[in-house]
């Protein structure tokens, strides 16, 4: 399939990334190669196969509800942001 | 022209766990400081996994058979990817491809039946407070477990939006799976609303008000939606699909700037967490837990209960349960599945039926509840600490046997839930404020003779003889006040009246 | 690896090896050399040796962390621009159990930033150098852990493993480098790459060491809940062979008493071992096709069978990585936005810039490749095309591996097509650097252990290196089972 020129601005909007022109033209060229490989699955028949999200045998694995102390609390998980104001993060103002 | 609305409805639930969904926190952040109650995971730190917390899939459970769902045995969980503050992770931890609630349905009051969809589990987002220049973020309430609910578009009038929502919270509460706190958003309601000119077949364009906390509300937004989008179509202009948020202040809706439309969510299966293969017989297990729902109270209390008392009191499980309790003793009722399920409880597995002469009870017991418990200021403190059914029996007994007058019925009542007089017993309480009335025919008689012996009483005696029947009020009032007002009153009428017959 | 006698100190041991590394610094093997804390430790464990008091079973043995294990000691980056400034408040369980059998960090080493790649050059810290050749990779992207094995500096090494990230720099510098079954141990506090194929694992010189810190480190983690019930301490080894054709276990104990370990006790003899055909072509470096050869021969001396396979779906399973493992990556590297941790772009008056920037500014480009391909594969309109059809070839790449298994007891492969190639030669080209894992990555796909064994040297030096491939839970096997190679 073909990678347009707006794929990549609109892959680049879904990952949160400003690139530039340069950027733009490079990945492009990466991003349809890469593409142009995977795409190789196209000749393997998958009909009736169910899919593998997991090679884990087991299932139902849950923890009972229960209150326990955490390895780390509050101030020093506020301390690893650049700023904080009571208690809480301080992000630039949402547009 | 006539529109016909068709109205959709998704409805967020927060479980009443103790711990939060992924982690073992505590999940009850209300009055709490912010960022209190987080773990490195509900942080997000590098390399921290979710830890799936077993009790919200048995809440999924009795949710989900409250609304008269099947449970799917087998479902997982999935990743919904967006960029915000409120989602540390980047993304939320739901299940889209394969729920563990499927189609059921609510039956409302009037007895419209609104399909359910599906309903799944899912992780609630942080919370942002918006300043001019920044925003702050907490995020005590990052993945406390929530239930949504997916309603099929089976709703077509406000009324109906009303009715639905309140009875699903009251669903909720009734099934113990949440606190049901609408001030705190425990439940949190989006509205979708299309209108259709009336007999077309197919539907208009939806739009979606989110974010709703209240039934008020809901109705509200709903029926203003219904105006403004009949008055565009009037207008030969066209709906626009989008987000809309309602301002309770101003009474309306305003669209919602979002990227919504654009908005990819590039689901995927949550590689941290095994599937969720139940098995028959644990369904069952957890759904034998569920308590009696509102449905079973309509059926077994139509005869002793007046249907608009009864549908205030279903707002209150605690006290339908102390109803059922009393109606017949087998039936323990409890309200939080937090705590462990209490010995003799039987939920719905036995059905709920008003043992015989139990109706009256149930009857003085459920008015009494109406017009004295909740009247009562006190009364939000009261409904945590229930009197036992045998007290309220008692309470019934000694009214039915004219021990206890109506207005001291209503005063034992209410002492039964003070925390000083508490479980010292009816009787007692009533006998230590005095109340039990007097109906020993000899002990009357004495107090009548004692009266009828006072100089001040024989005008009356005169008159009365002389066919004045009024004053036999005067003279049961002298006899009431030699007894202290103990004397029964009817009885005293009696003996004098066949006194002064002689 | 153990210091019972007491010849040679904990700080000695510590001591040298922090010299060994200050020696070889111009490989830029480590992001950070952990020289207070680690002297510290060692004096500790000195002064219980002293008064006699019991130690672990790595007391004051000096090893290397590779820079994606979460703990307090120095930052943890991953090699990446966006996680500088981060020191975690919490402790991998895999560095807990470490740490509390005695053994002492004495450096974090370099990777490809966020594991993503084969060499170690995209790391933020630049490339590490490969130990035979300076002009050569390391191989990545647990490069620095390789290296810092190879050169000796430290006893042994943490790696992850999500495509080859263990085995392939292990097979380009001689050492033992292994890849256990899919939840042997566990993922918490390791920065997660993809989440469905990650594996912890371990360079080290000798497999009796690889043992050892196996029987450590293994085991279920109540944080991690994909992890396996441990078996590697628990279950009779023995029981994973033989159902090869229900034919009698392989492996027979000599003494059931002796304990902790087991490796001196065990003989393996008559197993049968799988060679792939349809990796012996071309697209294989001839001098590594020759060592596989070799060692066949040396196996059937020692009376073991050799079986050709085929495994026709192999040829698929770098397609199928290369669009589930970047879709997971998408996903897990969400979180780096610079509000919670690490690196935050200043320049932001509003929260979309402060997301663009930061994520522009702190990925590598690799890193950038990878997040958007899998963007795009669970994009609207493409996810059945890719991310569904490439879960559906996942599973006939796991019934390929069964059916397989069901013939022979271990399958005998090259790890990469090629020996340590020139630093800057792939770097610029993903396919081709891709390419690299098209022998590795199908154990990920499968969740099956695999286990680099050193195979001898190039004419021109460089060190080749085979894989031991077993069925899921066979870690033990496959260990005892390298001593036949040797």
């Amino acid at each position: 399939m073909d990678i347009k020129r707006e794929d990549i601005l609109h892959l680049a909007e879904l990952s949160e990334f400003t690139l530039s022109d340069a950027e733009i033209d490079d990945l492009g060229e990466d991003l349809k190669g890469i593409i142009k490989y995977i795409s190789q699955l196209d000749e393997l028949n998958t009909d009736q196969v169910e899919p593998t999200y997991q090679v884990f045998e087991m299932d139902n694995v849950w923890r009972e509800d229960k209150i326990l102390p955490q390895e780390a609390e509050r101030e020093m998980l506020l301390e690893l942001s650049k700023e904080d104001q009571d208690h809480q993060i301080k992000v630039p103002k949402v547009l | 022209m006539k529109y016909l609305p068709t109205i959709g409805i998704e409805c967020h639930v927060q479980l009443c766990t103790k711990t939060k969904l992924f982690s073992e926190v505590d999940n009850d952040a209300r009055g709490k400081e912010p960022n209190s109650c987080v773990s490195p995971i509900d942080y997000a730190l590098p390399g921290m996994l979710p830890r799936l917390n077993g009790e919200a899939i048995r809440f999924a459970i009795l949710a989900g058979r409250a609304m008269n769902c099947k449970i799917n045995l087998h479902s997982r969980f999935d990743r919904k990817h967006y960029f915000y503050p409120d989602s540390p992770k980047g993304y939320q931890i739901t299940q889209f491809y394969q729920p563990i609630i499927g189609a059921g349905y609510v039956e409302l009051p009037s007895g419209t039946k609104i399909r359910i969809e599906h309903a799944h589990l899912e992780g609630d987002a942080g919370k942002l407070t918006h300043f001019d220049t920044y925003s702050l973020v907490d995020f005590n309430r990052v993945d406390t477990p929530l239930i949504e609910i997916v309603s099929m578009p089976d709703i077509h009038s406000a009324k109906d939006a009303h009715d639905y929502c309140k009875e699903l919270w009251r669903l909720m509460c009734h099934a113990g799976v949440t606190y049901g706190d609408l001030y705190n958003g425990n439940m949190r309601f989006d509205v979708n609303i299309s209108l259709a000119p009336e007999g077309s077949k197919e539907l208009g364009t939806r739009a979606e008000v989110k974010n709703l906390n209240s039934f008020r509300s809901v109705e509200r937004a709903t029926s203003y939606e219904i105006k403004r989008q009949s008055k565009l179509l009037d207008q030969g202009k066209k709906v626009v699909q989008e987000t809309r948020g309602w301002s309770d202040a101003e009474g309306k809706t305003t669209g919602q700037r979002s990227k919504e439309e654009a908005k990819d969510y590039r689901y995927m299966p949550e590689p941290d967490l095994p599937p969720i293969n139940l098995s028959k017989e644990f369904v069952e297990t957890e759904s034998a837990k569920l308590p009696l729902m509102p449905s079973d109270y309509r059926s077994a209390f139509s005869d002793a209960v007046k249907p608009d008392t009864l549908e205030i009191l279903l707002d209150y499980p605690q006290l339908m349960q102390k109803l059922g309790e009393i109606a017949s003793p087998s039936h323990l009722g409890h309200t939080s599945l937090r705590s462990s399920v209490p010995r003799g409880f039987q939920g719905r597995s036995a059905k709920l039926m008003v043992l015989d002469g139990m109706a009256s009870t149930i009857s003085l017991i459920s008015n009494l509840f109406t017009s004295v418990l909740l009247a009562e200021e006190k009364s939000a403190e009261y409904l945590n600490d229930l009197p036992s059914a045998k007290d309220l029996i008692e309470l019934a007994e000694m009214n039915e046997k004219k021990e206890l007058s109506s207005t001291a019925t209503k005063e034992v009542f209410l002492k039964l839930f003070d925390p000083q007089m508490k479980g010292r017993g009816t009787k007692n309480i009533a006998k230590e404020l005095g109340l039990i009335q007097e109906n020993d025919l000899g002990a009357l008689e004495k107090i009548v003779d004692v009266v009828l012996a006072k100089p001040e009483t024989q005008k009356a005696q005169n008159d009365f003889k002389a066919g004045e029947e009024k004053v036999i009020g005067f003279l049961v009032g002298q006899v009431m006040k030699e007894s202290h007002g103990k004397a029964n009153p009817g009885a005293v009428q009696k003996i004098l009246r066949d006194r002064l017959s002689k | 690896m153990k210091i019972a006698n007491k010849k040679v100190t904990a700080e000695r041991l510590v001591k040298d090896a922090l010299a060994k590394a200050k020696h070889f610094a111009d490989y830029n093997i480590f992001t950070f050399l952990n020289e207070e804390g680690a002297i510290k430790k060692a004096r500790e464990i000195d002064a219980k040796i002293a008064k006699g008091e019991k130690v672990g079973k790595l007391a004051g043995v000096p090893y290397a962390l590779k820079d994606n294990f979460l703990s307090p000691e120095g930052e943890t980056t991953a090699s990446a621009h966006i996680l500088q400034g981060f020191t975690s408040p919490v402790t991998a369980t895999a560095v807990a159990k470490l740490e509390a059998e005695g053994a002492i960090m004495i450096g974090r080493t370099n990777l490809d930033a966020f594991a993503h790649g084969s060499s170690t050059e995209n790391s933020y810290f630049g490339p590490t150098l490969n130990a035979f050749d300076r002009e050569r990779v390391a191989g990545g992207s647990s490069g620095g852990s390789a290296v810092a094995v190879a050169l000796d500096i430290v006893e042994f090494a943490t790696g992850t493993d999500t495509g080859g990230s263990i085995r392939q720099p292990a097979s380009f510098n001689g050492v033992y480098g292994l890849k256990p079954t899919y939840g042997c141990i566990s993922r918490y506090g390791v920065v997660a790459m993809a989440s469905s194929t990650d594996c912890i694992g371990f360079f080290t010189k000798t497999p009796d060491d690889m043992d050892l810190l196996m029987s450590i480190a293994s085991g279920q983690d109540s944080k991690d809940m994909t992890t396996l019930p441990d078996y590697y301490n628990t279950e009779l080894e023995r029981s994973h062979l033989g159902h090869a054709q229900g034919r009698s276990p392989k492996l027979t104990v000599l003494d059931e008493t002796s304990s902790s370990s087991i490796s001196n006790n065990h003989k393996a003899s008559g197993c049968r071992v799988g060679i792939i055909k349809d990796f012996d072509n071309d697209s294989v470096d001839a001098e590594i096709r020759q060592a596989l050869k070799e060692k066949c021969e040396l196996l059937k001396s020692k009376g073991h069978e050799i079986v050709e396979l085929e495994m026709p779906s192999l040829k698929y399973a770098l397609s199928a990585y290369y669009i589930i493992v970047p879709a997971e990556v998408a996903s897990n590297l969400s979180r780096y936005d610079g509000i919670r941790y690490g690196f935050r772009s200043d320049d932001s008056a509003v929260l979309d810039d402060l997301y663009d920037h930061t994520r522009s500014e702190g990925f590598m480009p690799e890193n950038k490749r990878r997040i958007m391909i899998g963007n795009f594969v669970l994009s609207s309109g493409f996810y059945d095309a890719y991310f569904l059809k490439a879960a559906k070839a996942r599973t006939l790449i796991i019934k390929e591996y069964e059916k397989a298994f069901s013939k022979v007891d271990f399958i005998l492969t090259p790890v990469a097509p090629n020996p340590a190639f020139k630093l800057g030669e792939k770097v610029n080209d993903p396919v081709a650097m891709y390419l690299e894992d098209v022998m590795s990555v199908s154990l990920n796909l499968a969740g099956v252990p695999g286990l680099t064994v050193p195979a001898g040297k190039t004419k021109t030096g460089l060190p080749l290196g085979l894989q031991l491939v077993g069925p899921r839970r066979s870690d033990k096997n496959l260990i005892e089972f390298a001593k036949e190679l040797k």
